[in-house]
Order: C-alpha cells, then structure tokens, then sequence
C-alpha cells in the first residue's frame, strides 16, 4: 500500500503560524523510511498527519491531499484509517489501555475493537506477540514490566491491528539504555521481515541500521531526503539541529588528528 | 460453570453476585427494626460466606469498612435521639437514653448487613468479570471500557502521589510544622498529580483512537462468564421478592 | 440554533410542568411539621422536593433528547458530549473523586466531602451527561468494586445525588457561566465581590454555628484513630489539603475577583451554592432514611449538633446538608476553575465544551485558502 502527501500543510487549532507546510511525501509498501530533526521541526506533527489522527483526534487544519493507493483518506473516519495505519508513541504507560490484566489481554484489545472474531482476534494476538518475541510475557500484568518490554507491548498491539504501515514517534526517547536496545532491536528485525515503517527518530544511529531512506525536517518543511547513507552523511546535518552518525563523528576526528579516514571507515565496515 | 473458582459461589454468574448484594442492601433498609437485618445477613452474606469460604476474611473486612460509619451513628444516635424519656446513663451534660440505644442498634444492624453484602460481592467477583457479563448483555463498550479503567486508575494514581509526596518529603517539605507551612507543602504535590493526569489524557485518547476505539457498535469479547436458566431464575425471584417486600412495607403489613 | 432553543425551552417546560404535576399530587407546597431554627427548612416539604425534582430533571432530560431526535434523526448532543477524549478523562475524575472524598471522610473529620471535583470537572469539560455518568458510576464503583481502604459502601446509595451534580455542573458550564471574564471596570467587580462575601460569610457562619453547638471549638484535623492505613504520609498531607482548599477558596476567589479582575469568581460562588443546595436536598432524605443521617464522615457531627438542639432524623441532615454541601461545591467549582484556567488554550479547545471555557475573543482560526479541518 502506498501513502502518498502532496503538498501537505498541517496547523494546530488556534496557532498562527502552520506547523507544516509543502510536505511531499510517498512511503511505499516494504520500505522503512526515517524521519529527522530537531526538537521542534515537526516531527511527531507529520507522524500524526500521516496517521490521519491530525486533524481527526487532535483538531486543527490540514492542506493538500493525503491518499492511499491513490484513493483520497480525507472523509475515512479514524477507525477505518487505523486499520491501515497504526501509529505508535513515546510514552509505553499511557499506550496501555488500563482495561486488562495481561499482555495478552492488552495486545488483543486493538482487534477486540473491531469486533473480529475470536479465533481471529487470538490468532492475530498470539502473531503479533511472536513477532516481537513477547510471548513469553503473555501472562504478565502489563503495569509490572520495565519501559522497554512496555514499549513492546504496545507495538504488539499495533501489529494486531495488521496495519498496512506502522508509524513509530521516538520510540526509544523515553527508554532507558536497555530498553532503548530492546526496542531498537525489534524495529530492526521488522524491517528485515519487510514490514513497512515510518519511524520518528533522533538517534540517528537507529536510522542509519534500518532506513533506506532518510526525511529531515526543519521548520515544518522537508530540507533533505534521500538515501540513507547520503542523507545522514550529509554536511549540512548540523544546521539542521540533527546529530550526526557517530561512524561520521569518528571520521571527522580521525581526519583532524591525521588519521586517514578512508582507512578508518573500511575497517569500521569490515 | 464460569472460571475456575475456589468454590461454588464464586463460580456464579457475577451478575447474579451482584443482584445478591443489592437486594440484600435494599432489603436490609426496606425490613427495619433489628431481628429482620439480622437474618437477612444470615442467609444471604454468612451462608454464601461459609461456603465461598471467605468467612474469615468477611468478617474483617466488612467490620473494617462499616466501622467509621457505625461508630459515628452509635454515638450520634445514642447520645442525641431528641424526645427520649428512657434515661440510661448521664455524662456530664450529654445524656444516653434507651430509645436512642434501640434506634442505635438498629441502624448498626442494617450497616453492617450492608457492609457485609458489598464485602461478600468484592472478595468473590472480579471485578473485570462483572463488566465483562454486563457487556455481553448489551452495556455500552465504552461505558465498560470506562468502569474497567477507573478500577485501575485509582492504585496507579495513589502510587503516583505517594512516589510524589516521598520525593518532595526529601526534599524537605513539611507534613509536621505550623498550619501555614503544611498547607505550603502540599502545592507541589496536587499540582503534579492532577495536571500530570489531565495532560496525560491526550496521549491516552490518541493511542486509543489509534487502536480502533472509535468504531461504533459491540466489540468482541474472549471470555465471558457462564450463566443458566436457573440463576436468571433465582435473580428475577430476588427482585420481585425485593418488591413485595416494599410494597408490604410502605403499605403497612408489617406495621 | 433556533432548534437548539427550541429543545431547552421544551425541555424547560417538561420540566416546570412535570414539577407542578408533583406538587399538586403531593397536595401543595404547605409548611408542615417543625420550622429547622437554624436553616429554616422545613424537612418533610424538602422531602417531597427532592423527589419531584430528580423526576422533574430526568424527564426534562428526556424531552430534550427526544425533540433532538424528532428534529435530527440523530442525538448529536450525546454523541458530542462523549469523545473518545472524554472516555479517557472519567477514569481519572473517578480516581479524583474517590481518592480525596475517602481521605477526607475516613482520614479527617471537616464537615465537607470534597467527593465531586472529578464529577465536576467532567461536567465543565465534557457536558452535562457526561458529568451524570461520571457521578453515578464513580459512586457505584466506589461502593462495590473498589478495594479497601478506598472501598465506601454507603456511596452507591448517593449516586443519583451525584449524578445531579455532574448535570448541573454541565448544564452551568454549557450556559458559557464559567468563561473568564478578565479585565472588568471596577464597579462590577466591587458589587460581584460584595455579593460573594456576604454569600461565603453567611455559610461560614452557620457552620460554625454548627461546629460550636457540637464541640464547643474549633475543628482539629489529625488522623481519625481507628486509621492506621491513613497514617501514611500522604494521607495527611491529603487532609491538609482540604482544609488548604476550604481556606484557599475564600482567598482565592477574592484573588481572583481583584487582582485578575475576573468577574467569573462571582459566577464561581453562584454554582456552587446552588449546586451545593440542589445537592442538599436530593441527599437529605437518603441520608435520613437509609442511614439515619449518619454516614461515617466529618459531616456527622453537625447532625449530632442539630439532634441535640431537638431535630428529627430528617431534620437533621437537611440541615448538615444545607450547611456542607454549598460551602463544599463552592470549593469545589473553585478548585476545578482553577484547573481548566491552569490547562492550556490548546489542550481546553479539544474538549467537547472546551470553546465554552476560553475567554471571549479567542476565535477559531479561520478556514479558507484551503486550510480545512476535519471531515471525519
């Protein structure tokens, strides 16, 4: 399934200035795109736009067209588009529903939504749990577990939903290393396993192993995208307020120090 | 019958747990006087009890949560039943009269075979079963769904505050000290807990939306409890009982 | 719009008409039995109130959303009312409700209850069903499903006092009263001011009264002694903030009035009080009647004080009510006006009546240009 933007703009109720503006965008079936930028550039805006919960959910304005396959979203109400877009969030504690005992309880209430049948909603579950390699946690309370095995937890319950494409905004920025790790290790096997992902970041390290390719924002508007390995080694990540790769990093202070670079970076990939 | 439960009781339909709680509460202020609460308590929260196996646990737990209440109504009534002729004792200027002890006795028996209903119900229910059942028979999702997270929010919120409260503890805020300070001290503390909870609300509603939430109508249900003609029976017989009941009252039979 | 009129008006005259059929039936409005000397109520008059005005409020209710349906063929005001946003806030207003009103009728002993600041909250953001269904289900929770210490049995049996007061709550904040009014002359505010201050003194001074028949003195807050689980830190700091409440009100809401000039803080003291009333009278005769006036909290010794002036039952507990229950709105309604003020512009406008709680003004942006909102 494709999500294209054309020409997006997005403002937030009652702000004066939009928080997005010509966003120009296509994420296809199989890809796993990455988003950078600094704090403020609009971000979690384009994920919540790209999701459908701007303007649904949070109010505000929205321009131009959003469309999947082709077929124009703006009329789909947020239970239709949440079967083809599951978005995830920072914080794992406010992810959870609060209705239930158990992870497998929590994973299944997104396909208990929609009212599929039993064996399906179990189905689905138990896939999703796997997936993640949670199902050892199945019987656990989902308030007990640490911020990493939350975050999991949470991201299970999106796959139950067999979304099309998953959205992720930070998720590791409230993590501790652990669970920063724990997490970061289940997107990548994701992506390996083709599913399609849009994912929020700042450490740009994160993106650099899963992304093909790489969106920066700045200010609203898209400044850089492209490849991966070309955008994050790009010069001008700096003025943009993103980190840069820490290979990139090591390079720089190799070359200032005589080092020579090129030697330096075959021996990083070897 | 139902989930695995330790006993008979405990594997009824929660619904039928809950019609017994009720009409046993009702019934206890719609009886009056002493003896009729008295045996209402026994057959309806002591036998269950016995066979639930809860007696013990029954018995603190219904006493602990009747005791504020019963105390105060004790005093108020026995030592302030305006009109009383009968005088038992005199403290001082506060007189205990002896119609005032009767009106006592009795308020304290329909308390605590109140008290012992509601116990009876939350030591053998779940309480995620009964919305469950309620859900299967036409409740509104979403007024499950709000039923079900209030029961949950209400610990994490007390978890909250204590983690808050100790932390400015720490940091030197006073719950002993002068009237002025204490009430200083406690800004810190609501501030955090209530706005935190309030903000909190957005993320909670979009990760809700994001998981279907919206759609309108029933959503399915894994489990839900067994139930059978015969305890629909016995809870459609409680209630018209409980009806006799008041009617007889209100128009007299019983004086 | 002139739809909307048209159903409060309808549902207006239900409500007279349904009023007048009760009185009629309960053979007028007569001043019998025993005049109360310090509130001059009469009980059983209050009584028979009470119950012809809960029929009276739920078939109002009813009239509205049946012109609603007539007119519509959908009931948009409950469909609004109850967002998604809205499920997600009552859970935590039920936790509000039961954590402080446990505290302050098992831990402390004050003459308040400070049980509905989530009700309240619920029906200033949400609506006036919403408030309902707040009060009625938090109460019944309360009652049945929360465990002790929390656990009250007696609330199921005011759940209907509640969920009038989550109506009222709404049906005030849906008349736009509680918007910021900043920034007004002077004269306004001075009559506003002397307004509130004879409302609050009034009710300060019965309750002392109260208080002082009783006891003789002034209230001491310390943990109740049959309480051990209270005895936790933050259980008293929990009773320090009612009476922070109680006090801070009164200061508050002269802060309010002059310094911010925020004409609102009157409107703040008129919902309360007549929240605090309605309450008082819809609660006296369950309290009478089911619990012989006494239900375990600080309240219970202004009933002990008003039995030994010579009250009945009945008497009594109309009289404690007329006396906690504004005093204890009017805090209330302050605390959660002080909440909706502290929240953010952006976070308010999301709620279903959040327009209604920002100063006149703030408008909307603009649509055009091709900027939309949503259509779904």
């Amino acid at each position: 399934m494709t999500i294209a933007l054309d020409g997006v703009g997005y403002r937030y109720a009652g702000a004066t200035s939009p928080a997005l503006l010509d966003i120009d965008l296509e994420l296809r079936d199989g890809e796993v795109v990455g988003l950078a930028g600094a704090s403020e550039a609009g971000k979690s805006t384009l994920c919540l736009v790209v999701s459908g919960l701007a303007p649904r959910t949070v109010g505000g304005q929205i321009r131009g067209r959003i469309t999947l396959d082709g077929e124009d979203v703006d009329a789909w109400p947020m239970h239709r588009l949440s079967q083809r877009i599951a978005i995830g969030f920072q914080n794992p504690s406010t992810q959870l529903s609060q209705v239930t005992d158990s992870v497998f309880e929590e994973v299944a209430f997104g396909p208990m939504n929609l009212a599929l049948p039993r064996e399906e909603v179990a189905a689905r579950t138990w896939a999703a749990l796997e997936t993640l390699r949670i199902d050892a946690l199945a019987e656990r309370d989902p308030r007990r577990l640490s911020g990493g095995q939350q975050q999991l937890v949470a991201i299970a319950g999106l796959l139950a939903m067999r979304p099309a494409h998953l959205v992720l905004d930070e998720p590791t920025a409230q993590l501790d290393p652990a669970g920063t790790h724990l997490v970061a290790e289940a997107i990548t096997r994701l992506a390996r396993d083709g599913v399609s992902i849009l994912v929020a970041e700042q450490k740009v390290d994160l993106l650099a192993a899963i992304c093909s390719r790489v969106f920066v924002l700045d200010g609203g508007r898209v400044v850089l995208d492209g490849w991966a390995d070309e955008v994050l080694a790009d010069r001008r990540l700096a003025e943009f307020g993103v980190m840069e790769l820490s290979t990139v990093q090591l390079s720089r202070a190799a070359a200032a120090s005589g080092v020579a670079g090129d030697r330096l970076e075959r021996a990083l990939h070897a | 019958m139902g989930r695995p439960g330790p006993s008979a009781y405990h594997r009824l339909n929660p619904l039928t747990k809950a019609t017994v709680a009720t009409v046993t509460a009702i019934a206890a202020v719609a009886l009056g006087g002493v003896v009729g609460p008295i045996i209402l308590a026994a057959a309806a929260v002591l036998s269950p009890a016995l066979v639930a196996g809860v007696l013990g646990r029954l018995a603190r737990l219904s006493l602990l949560l009747a005791l504020p209440i019963a105390l105060s109504a004790f005093i108020v009534n026995l030592f302030f039943f305006p009109g009383a002729e009968q005088v038992l004792l005199r403290i001082g200027p506060i007189t205990a009269t002896g119609e005032g002890l009767r009106f006592a006795i009795e308020i304290l028996v329909r308390i605590l075979a109140i008290s012992g209903a509601v116990t009876l119900f939350y030591l053998t229910t779940r309480a995620g079963d009964l919305t469950v059942d309620l859900e299967r028979r036409g409740v509104s999702s979403r007024v499950a769904f709000v039923a079900n997270a209030s029961v949950q929010t209400v610990p994490t919120m007390v978890e909250r505050a204590s983690l808050i409260t100790d932390a400015q503890r720490a940091r030197g805020l006073d719950t002993e000290g002068s009237m002025w300070r204490r009430i200083r001290g406690v800004v810190p503390i609501v501030g955090p807990v209530i706005l935190g909870s309030i903000a909190e609300v957005e993320e909670r509603t979009m990760a809700l939306e994001a998981r279907g939430f919206t759609r309108p109508g029933r959503r399915t249900l894994l489990w839900t409890p067994a139930d059978s003609a015969r305890q629909a029976a016995v809870r459609w017989g409680l209630v018209v009982g409980l009806l006799a009941l008041i009617v007889a009252r209100v128009t007299g039979v019983f004086g | 719009m002139e739809s909307r009129w048209s159903r409060i008006i309808a549902a207006g005259l239900a409500l007279l008409v349904t009023a007048a059929i009760g009185v009629l039936l309960a053979g007028g409005i007569q001043q019998t039995g025993e005049q109360d000397p310090v509130t001059f109520a009469y009980h059983e008059v209050a009584d028979v109130l009470a119950l012809i005005l809960a029929v009276s409020m739920i078939v109002a209710i009813i009239t509205y959303l049946v012109v609603e349906w007539v007119q519509t063929r959908r009931l948009d005001s409950l469909s609004h009312q109850f967002s998604t946003r809205t499920f997600a806030l009552i859970p935590i207003a039920i936790a509000l409700n039961i954590i402080l009103g446990q505290t302050v009728v098992a831990a402390i002993k004050l003459p308040i209850y400070l049980d509905s600041i989530g009700t309240i909250l619920v029906g200033v953001l949400a609506g006036p069903l919403a408030g309902a269904l707040t009060g009625f289900l938090g109460n019944v929770l309360w009652a049945y499903v929360i465990p002790p210490p929390f656990q009250y049995a007696p609330a199921a049996a005011f759940a209907v006092v509640a969920a009038t007061i989550g109506l009222l709550a709404g049906i005030f904040a849906r008349a736009s009263l509680l918007r910021p009014r900043p920034d007004q002359p002077i004269n306004r505010l001075v009559m506003a001011g002397i307004g509130t201050a004879v409302v609050i003194a009034g009710l300060a001074y019965l309750a002392s009264l109260g208080y002082t028949t009783a006891f003789g003195g002034p209230p001491t807050i310390a943990p109740a002694p049959n309480n051990e689980v209270f005895d936790n830190g933050l259980f008293i700091v929990l009773g320090w903030l009612a009476v922070a409440l109680v006090i801070g009100t009164v200061l508050g809401l002269f802060v309010i009035l002059f310094v911010r000039r925020d004409l609102t803080a009157a409107y703040v003291v008129i919902c309360g009080a007549a929240t605090g009333i309605v309450a008082a009278l819809v609660s006296a005769p369950i309290a009478a009647g089911v619990f012989g006036g006494v239900t375990g909290g600080g309240t219970d010794f202004l009933v002990a004080a008003f039995r030994s002036a010579g009250l009945s039952v009945g008497q009594a507990t109309l009289g404690q009510g007329l006396i906690s229950d504004p005093i204890d709105k009017i805090t209330t309604f302050f605390v959660v006006y002080l909440i909706v003020s502290a929240m953010a512009r952006r976070t308010k406008a999301r709620f279903p009546q959040g327009e209604r709680l920002l100063e006149e003004g703030d408008a909307p942006t603009a649509e055009g240009d091709g900027w939309r909102g949503a259509t779904a």
